[in-house]
């Protein structure tokens, strides 16, 4: 054997041992040992969506939202930290990413310029007339963003771990999207899906003011023109879910703006029955939630307490007696709503909004369908691709058969290896990666048929055919290359894929065209005197 | 086994202008169509809303399903067949406002209806829904064209590299004739435009350069030699060198997208059909429009004569 391949003979043996390694877990799935994960990679080859049936999802996350929250913020502690120092602001003004607060006098600003200390890590303040502006910075503006969206992927990815669905997937994509896949969902489950994802789950404890049939009597009541000026009298209205005899006057309810108990100190949040048997929500709080729920319901005995989710209030029971650690929610509620709703309220709330933006529900008939196809059109364009090498190349063809079988065993492995999920465009990228290998074998070969018709020894024919094709090869599979790595970066979701499968194909295929397919050819020539090539 | 005789001598260079000729009223019939059907037949990926694949147990006309849904006020926007006409499957369409997300659930049951009423109980078989927000379609359409063109673009940087800048804008303009030629008879049979042709198409793009530079590697390796032939004649003679390798390669390509074709079922159909009029194109291309642009610049710059 000539030197050089014994080099790339390692080579070779090594991508083998790879790909076992990575293809293991593919196909024994649970019946891998146990010392295998310590050792070795667990996850195997995954079959996306459309061939495995289940639903795809596209979030789009507001994450803009938490930006408003932020400034919102500044200003309450700003509005704070005045009053302390006993400033009265003339006013406040919101535009886009700046906050300005405007003064009555110049010495007023001037006393308020210590609060610059408070906020110059996260915004730019000037200062013009009578008044302070605070920008918020670029980075920080990214970074509450980016705080946003892992938070919302977080809560989802819990929550959609919790429904008891197998290998779910979520993944942040770009800057504001989440793609979700739950795979073997069926059609009957999407609604409870999509509502587990969607819904806020932000849980508000508030005192009631006020009761009402409809919003304009309430507003008059407090002289308010719109829900919005109820908001400087630190109040705000919430329509009710109470329907039925006797509930018409509680349709729209009045309660404080602010509320001191939220969702967040939950501790735990389960299904139970009522003392009628209707399925309800049970909650505990942790111990700064109990103590904080208990100063509230201590506070205001007698008084209505208002249990507000997602800005409707679902009930509002008078508090008999101080109550801290825990507390229930009805509702109309059926088994698996008061179950799903336990559940968003466990793994808490979404900090800003999402919007629906795509979504894929596969039916699994379509998916044993495509797999059944995919599999059959495989198989056939294989057989018929390996009994035309041979016909037309002979021995050199069962050669390139040979590495062509290698070449599909690496990619498989590597797609493993990098926890590629398997579609339908992705089978559709292998079986065209197998089209260019052939390729590669047969200017290789035409090449050497040329070289012996020239006159040249066997052996010289072999060595000219693939060392003067190596530069075509190379250039045709950096350009295809080239292509899939475009796909790559500016595709989504099933294009993606296709990328990926085409690009771990183009790079294995010309690692088994120039150097598989050659070592195994030295093998069988080795060093000795050929009269004759078969091809 | 040889399939085409070593010493052959097409004269292709000679076959050219002709060759030329066609191409054009064949980007003509393309574009045609292209105006004739208002533009691309987007997919519900593009242009946003609510599709519906779904399998019928029986033969049912296309005509058949518009009028129930037409009747029941859910009109579709399109109605395509998918695979092959045995197959049974339609995609059917439905716009944003008709159908807007919080309603599919129950679109899905108001649509399992107006299909049994046509061919009767169980008779039709919802495969998949996919909806699409409409911010979405612009997006892709957008992501799709910058690849498009941005594939050119490196295309045209990496031959500019390895070969003369001749040889790179002979490759671009045959990937351009191959991408028209192929959106063309999309078109002309009215195919949805969908993410997946989209894929097949930069497919395309990367066989149709694959073959050209097979071809231009030979004409560089041929211009290196002492040979006394004119530019025309070496270009012939190196696509006629490398016509046993084109063949024998169209041909393998052929049997694998044929079996997809025929055997991928309903969903791989049109991306078999879409690489099949693009690796037969692309091939054509590199011998008639690449090596052909060479040979017309050379001559026309005055560096040959």
């Amino acid at each position: 054997m000539k030197r050089a391949s014994r080099g790339w003979m390692i080579v070779i043996l090594i991508a083998i041992f790879l790909s076992v390694v990575f293809l293991t877990p593919t196909f024994l799935g649970d019946r891998l040992p146990g010392w295998w994960g310590k050792v070795f990679p667990q996850k195997g080859l995954r079959l996306g969506l459309d061939l495995k049936g289940g639903i795809y999802l596209v979030l789009g996350v507001r994450a803009d939202r938490a930006v408003e929250h932020e400034i919102v913020n500044m200003k309450q502690t700003i509005t704070e930290e005045l009053n302390k120092d006993q400033i009265l602001p003339k006013g406040f003004d919101i535009r886009d990413k700046t906050l300005t607060v405007s003064f009555f006098s110049d010495s007023a600003r001037e006393k308020a310029k210590r609060l610059k200390g408070n906020f110059e890590n996260i915004a730019d303040i000037n200062e013009s007339d009578q008044s302070l502006s605070f920008t918020l910075k670029d980075q920080y503006i990214k970074e509450t963003q980016v705080k946003a969206i892992d938070q919302v992927k977080e809560t989802i990815e819990n929550r959609i771990n919790e429904f008891g669905v197998v290998e779910p997937i979520v993944q942040k994509i770009g800057t504001d999207r989440i793609v979700i896949q739950v795979p073997g969902a069926k059609p009957s489950d999407r609604e409870r899906i999509i509502n587990i994802i969607k819904r806020a789950a932000v849980l508000e404890f508030k005192i009631v003011k006020d009761a009402g049939p409809n919003e304009e009597t309430l507003l008059a009541k407090y002289g308010a023109k719109s829900p919005d000026d109820l908001l400087a009298q630190g109040l705000k209205l919430y329509p009710g879910e109470a329907t039925g005899a006797g509930r018409e006057n509680e349709r729209f309810f009045i309660a404080e703006r602010d509320s001191q108990v939220t969702g967040q100190y939950l501790s735990d949040a389960r299904l139970i029955f009522d003392e009628y048997g209707r399925p309800a929500v049970g909650f505990s709080f942790n111990p700064q939630g109990a103590s904080k729920f208990g100063k509230l319901t201590g506070d205001n005995i007698g008084k209505r307490l208002a249990i507000v989710l997602d800005g409707v209030v679902k009930s509002a029971p008078v508090i008999q007696e101080r109550i801290s650690s825990q507390g229930r929610i009805t509702g109309n509620f059926t088994i698996d709503e008061a179950k799903d709703l336990s559940l968003v309220l466990r793994s808490g709330a979404l900090q800003v909004p999402v919007d629906i933006e795509q979504e894929q529900t596969v039916g699994p008939s379509l998916g044993r369908d495509s797999i059944r196809k995919g599999e059959l059109s495989m198989v056939v364009g294989a057989i018929a691709v390996f009994f035309f090498m041979i016909i037309f190349y002979r021995l050199q063809g069962l050669i390139a058969d040979v590495a062509l079988a290698f070449n599909m065993f690496f990619i498989m492995g590597f797609l493993s290896a990098f926890g590629v999920t398997l579609t339908l465009p992705g089978i559709a990228g292998l079986v065209l990666t197998l089209g260019m290998a052939v390729d590669g074998n047969i200017l290789i070969f035409e090449r050497i048929k040329e070289e012996l018709r020239a006159g040249k020894s066997p052996i010289a024919s072999i060595d000219a055919g693939y060392e003067r094709s190596l530069w075509t090869v190379i250039d045709t599979h950096v350009t295809t290359l080239l292509t899939g790595v475009i796909l790559f970066w500016f595709g989504t979701g099933p294009i993606k894929g296709f990328a990926v499968t085409l690009c771990i194909g183009i790079v294995s295929t010309l690692f088994s065209n120039v150097i598989v397919a050659r070592v195994i050819t030295d093998l069988i020539y080795g060093e000795r005197k050929v009269e004759a090539l078969s091809i | 086994m040889d399939l085409i005789k070593p010493d052959i001598n097409i004269n292709f260079v000679g076959k050219m202008k002709t060759a030329v000729f066609i191409s054009w009223v064949l980007i003509l019939i393309g574009v045609g169509s292209f105006i004739y059907h208002k533009g691309p037949n987007w997919g519900v990926e593009f242009v946003g809303g609510t599709e519906v694949h779904v399998k019928f147990a029986k033969d049912i006309k296309p005509d058949d399903i518009r009028g129930a849904l037409n009747s029941a006020g859910y009109p579709a926007e399109s109605l395509q067949q998918l695979g092959l006409p045995q197959d049974n499957e339609y995609l059917v369409r439905f716009s944003h406002e008709l159908v807007p997300f919080e309603k599919i659930q129950e679109f899905r049951g108001r649509l399992e209806g107006i299909f049994e009423s046509v061919v009767g109980k169980n008779g039709a078989n919802i495969l998949r829904i996919d909806y699409i927000g409409p911010k979405v379609g612009r997006e892709l359409i957008q992501k799709a064209i910058i690849s498009v063109v941005l594939g050119w673009i490196v295309i045209l940087l990496y031959l500019m590299i390895r070969f003369e800048f001749e040889f790179a804008l002979g490759a671009v303009i045959a990937i351009i004739h191959d991408i028209f030629i192929t959106i063309g008879a999309i078109s002309l049979l009215n195919k949805e435009f969908t993410l997946t042709i989209v894929a097949a198409i930069l497919t395309v793009i990367g066989y149709s350069v694959n073959d050209t530079i097979v071809i231009f590697d030979r004409i560089r390796e041929n211009l290196k030699k002492v040979t006394k032939v004119g530019f025309r004649q070496l270009v012939n003679e190196s696509v006629n060198q490398t016509l046993s390798r084109t063949t024998l390669t169209v041909v393998t390509v052929f049997l694998v997208l044929v079996a997809l074709f025929l055997l991928g079922g309903s969903v791989i159909h049109d991306f078999a059909f879409t690489l099949i009029v693009g690796v037969v194109t692309g091939t054509y291309s590199s011998i008639f429009i690449a090596s052909a642009f060479v040979v017309y610049w050379k001559y026309k710059k005055g560096v040959l004569t």
